[in-house]
């Protein structure tokens, strides 16, 4: 167990190690049930050798004496524990996630390019050469296969200059499609080099019979089981859902697709493949992605492929497609800690993603609070009249809106320099970190306290 | 000003090092916050340092995947906007000559690097004390190597494991730094040839290091990438299986580590790719270095990787087709398998092999030319295989191809010398006669599938184009 913790040699002698807290945590409670029961083992000794000593002395109102305090006692311990579990209440965060994908239909099958009908491949039927190579036209898929996974026809069509409709199409159903890594693996390393190559080729230079479309790639994610499509069907009826069917959850397929969704966005100058709306749509559904945790690992090109698909827009086009996706995501996603996790997976790694993160937080922001239009001043208000002393107020939600407004006011560049929004903005997050006493038990008041004094000092220091 | 953000950023450390006692989401929570103040805020500056280093150590100790992945992206984020050296190029304003434009190295003083390499020959114990803070250094980092070379090549299902997916990501991380450090020095060595620059690079203080076995540390790269490339199929189809059954958190887990594996793997394929790549290069610069007598005792001595891979090549046969697969920068695959062959063509045994930029007729034309004479083809045939031979010369023809496929905009360069001398037409009708011939020799043995795709492809380069 232990070399878990170590993944280098060198630490073995390193004294101070930094235990995992769970565990930590559960001694504490477990330790005071221990307690608990060491305290009322010992009553029982003492209880049995004080009785044995009673039947010497034969007195008995020392032994009522002894019941009174143990009963004391084990009240006393009882309250303890209720209050360490209030305590530790409030580390149970629920945790983020949403079934993203359910019942995965059959994958179609696939067509392999007839040799006859494609120039590049023609030589297949070449005498001379067969009498080397040794092809007979029924093996011809295997070879086919081949030529595609060792990277041949990668480089017959860079020095061809052409890809045919046969090849590509069937190129893209096996990396869509295919079942077997290698297959999908080559299959997507050739569409993301011929559409954008690595190597300094000309790329106009390529000409590409047959260009893969939005309704494509839509079909595949329908076919893979993605459930947050439309709009009717409500995020909550899809959190219940638990799969249980062999075919739940994407297939491996769903790299490739995100892969190939990025390219796709990046090469707009060479090749129009969306139009912007579809790329909003687009845009939409990768966030979602985020949401699932079947994908936790896809994390770093699931961020890629956001980048790439916000670069798509042009600036002139950008302000109002950034305010769709916004409005789309803040109606397709669930609205409790899940909205933490969407606005936290958008980088923000240049300006047009920053934004995005802000018109996301704000609309989840404006759905929270269950209001159709408001302004920046009547969000904050409503903030500003939430009353975190009250006990029936419910902190987590507090809590996520405060996440929320942090980013959603952190990064929309229309209130950098608005005063009274800051002012506001201001007084909210005293409401919750004067308003909430350090003592106070309710799940999330520590949560919500110190994040609203955290962000106070950084206001503070700007 | 900067003291204020400074004044924030230390609070956080503070937290961060009380976090550790702290639930999941607290760690969560830390990363948030250092990738807010960091990277999201415009005038946002670098961590401090124990900032750094418990972020660092989270990737490195923690098992949660939600963790590993918002570590990994948020160092390798911050390496990206904080640098801890680079390139600036700067008009010399005196020099009226053709290059007016220089470029400097500037190197972040007090920057953060997860690497230490002490003076492994003075005192060991000292240097191993200052261990505890986390930093990785030469020893530490074979470790690592070798501990998913360990996993890679046992894999079986049990290879299902976060830890596994966790050292290739720490493995991808401190290979990124490396590069980062490498790559401007290099170019700034190119330029003003200044050789205490790339010797004071990480990379070349970690393949110095005393404390590890430079050839083995080689052996175990090559190793990674063969095994990972190979049985990636088997494994993913194999793990799809077992794992889909019901949909509790472990079991997403699960599938979740099931969906990245693949892709971590094939990105720490092409991360080692880089790493040795560098090692060549650097093995380059410093021959270089030494020819001008820049390089002193202190440097030591060093076999040239190319010359480590070559000789596992040659005795280890089985990772030869595999190698050869992963490896797909053209020019130094040319290299390496245009010196492969020179060591079994008879005539070119009196060049020494120590020379690598001197091979001037060692290049594919040369081989091309040997294998479509008979009798050098017999005796190249008679100490290689004929397996052997075929499968160089399928993966020369192709690393050829790429390179005669590169557009090269200055019209001046070293790629061109390897693709020049016939044209392609020419070199495809060479590599059909070349597999002819050796056909002759052997005529028992099948052509595998590789070299049928490479005929076939010379083949209709050669129908179409002409």
């Amino acid at each position: 167990m232990t070399d878990i913790y170590d993944p280098l040699d060198f630490e073995f002698e390193e004294p101070i190690r930094i235990s995992p807290s769970v565990p930590k945590k559960k001694k504490k409670v477990i330790g005071l049930d221990d307690l608990l029961e060491d305290h009322e083992k010992e009553q029982k000794r003492i209880k049995e050798r004080k009785s044995k000593r009673t039947k010497i002395k034969n007195t008995s109102d020392s032994e009522e004496d002894e019941d009174a305090t143990e009963i004391e006692l084990s009240k006393c311990v009882d309250k303890c524990q209720k209050e360490m579990d209030q305590i530790n209440d409030d580390d149970e965060m629920p945790l983020w996630g949403i079934q993203v994908f359910g019942y995965q239909r059959t994958l179609p099958a696939l067509e392999y390019p007839e040799p006859r009908s494609c120039v590049t491949l023609q030589s297949i039927m070449n005498h001379k050469l067969n009498s080397l190579v040794e092809l007979k036209i029924e093996k011809g898929e295997p070879f086919l296969e081949g030529l595609l996974v060792d990277g041949w026809l990668l480089k017959l069509i860079f020095t061809l200059g052409r890809v045919e409709k046969s090849i590509s199409t069937w190129i893209f159903n096996l990396m869509l499609y295919s079942s077997k890594e290698r297959l999908r693996k080559a299959a997507c390393e050739f569409w993301c080099s011929i559409l954008s190559p690595e190597i300094e080729v000309n790329s106009a230079d390529i000409k590409i019979d047959w260009l893969p479309s939005y309704s494509d790639l839509k079909r595949a994610l329908d076919i893979y089981g993605f459930l947050l499509d439309s709009p009717s069907k409500l995020s909550s009826d899809i959190d219940m859902i638990h799969a249980d069917s062999d075919t739940a959850g994407p297939p491996q397929n769903i790299r490739c697709w995100i892969k190939y969704v990025a390219v796709c966005c990046q090469v707009r100058n060479t090749h129009l493949i969306f139009s912007t709306s579809e790329a909003e749509d687009l845009l939409g559904v990768i966030i979602s992605l985020f949401l699932d945790r079947q994908l936790l690992g896809l994390f770093m090109i699931l961020q890629a492929c956001v980048h790439s698909v916000i670069s798509f827009f042009k600036d002139e086009e950008w302000h109002d497609s950034c305010e769709r996706v916004a409005k789309s995501i803040g109606w397709r996603l669930p609205r409790d800690i899940n909205c933490l996790r969407t606005v936290e997976s958008i980088s923000g790694s240049n300006g047009q993603s920053k934004h995005l993160r802000s018109a996301v937080a704000k609309q989840f922001l404006i759905r929270c609070l269950n209001e159709k239009e408001c302004d920046a001043e009547d969000i904050l208000r409503m903030l500003i009249s939430i009353n975190v002393k009250d006990k029936n107020c419910d902190l987590s939600k507090m809590y996520i809106y405060l996440g929320l407004a942090e980013n959603w006011l952190l990064f929309d560049p229309t209130l950098k320099d608005n005063v009274a929004i800051h002012e506001m903005w201001g007084i909210c997050l005293r409401n919750c970190s004067c308003g909430i006493a350090i003592t106070d038990l309710r799940s999330y008041a520590s949560k919500v306290r110190s994040k609203a004094s955290y962000l106070l000092q950084g206001m503070a220091n700007k | 000003m900067e003291e204020n953000t400074m004044a924030i950023l230390d609070t956080s450390g503070f937290n961060s090092s009380k976090i550790s006692h702290h639930l999941n989401d607290d760690r969560l929570a830390f990363l948030e916050a250092v990738r807010c103040a960091s990277l999201l805020s415009d005038d946002g500056s670098a961590p401090t340092s124990i900032m750094f280093e418990a972020v660092f150590q989270i990737l490195r100790d923690e098992d949660s995947l939600d963790l590993i992945m918002g570590s990994y992206q948020l160092l390798v984020d911050l390496n990206k906007r904080f640098p801890p050296l680079y390139l600036s190029k700067t008009e010399k304003s005196e020099s009226s000559s053709s290059s007016n434009v220089i470029s400097q190295l500037f190197v972040v003083q007090e920057a953060w690097s997860p690497f230490t390499f002490g003076l492994d020959s003075y005192n060991e114990k000292a240097v191993a004390n200052t261990h505890s803070g986390g930093s990785v250094d030469a020893l530490s980092f074979h470790a690592l190597i070798q501990e998913v070379v360990k996993v890679a090549r046992e894999r079986k299902s049990e290879a299902v494991e976060i830890k596994f997916l966790r050292n290739m990501l720490l493995l991808q991380y401190l290979i990124i730094i490396l590069e980062g450090d490498f790559l401007p020095r290099n170019c700034a060595y190119q330029e003003n040839k200044d050789w205490t620059v790339l010797r004071k690079s990480l990379l070349n203080m970690l393949l110095g290091s005393r404390k590890i076995i430079y050839k083995s540390l080689i052996e175990d790269c090559l190793c990674i990438m063969c095994d990972i490339s190979n049985d990636q199929t088997e494994l993913s189809s194999e793990m799809s299986h077992n794992t889909r059954h019901s949909g509790d958190l472990l079991q997403e887990i699960d599938t979740a580590v099931v969906l990245a594996l693949p892709e971590v793997e094939k990105s720490t394929c092409t991360v080692l790719k880089k790493l040795v790549l560098m090692i060549m290069e650097l093995d380059l610069s410093r021959s270089m270095a030494d020819l001008q007598g820049f390089t002193t005792r202190a440097d030591g001595v060093r076999t040239p990787a190319v010359d480590i891979i070559l000789e596992e090549l040659i005795y280890n046969s089985n990772i030869l087709s595999s190698f050869l697969q992963v490896f797909d920068e053209p020019k130094w695959k040319l290299k390496i398998i245009v010196e492969y062959f020179h060591k079994y063509i008879p005539k070119s045994s009196i060049r020494t092999r120590r020379s690598i930029g001197q091979f001037k007729d060692e290049t594919f034309d040369g081989v091309l030319k040997c294998l479509s004479n008979s009798n050098s083809t017999k005796s190249i045939v008679k100490k290689l295989s004929t397996d052997v031979a075929q499968l160089l010369l399928a993966h020369a023809f192709q690393a050829y191809l790429s390179l005669s496929l590169q557009h090269l905009p200055g019209g001046v360069s070293e790629l061109k010398e390897d693709v020049k001398g016939s044209s392609l037409l020419e070199v495809c009708k060479n590599v059909i006669s070349a597999f002819t011939s050796l056909r002759k020799e052997d005529e028992e043995t099948e052509i595998f599938p590789f070299g049928k795709e490479a005929l076939f492809t010379a083949a209709t380069i050669l129908s179409t184009k002409s």
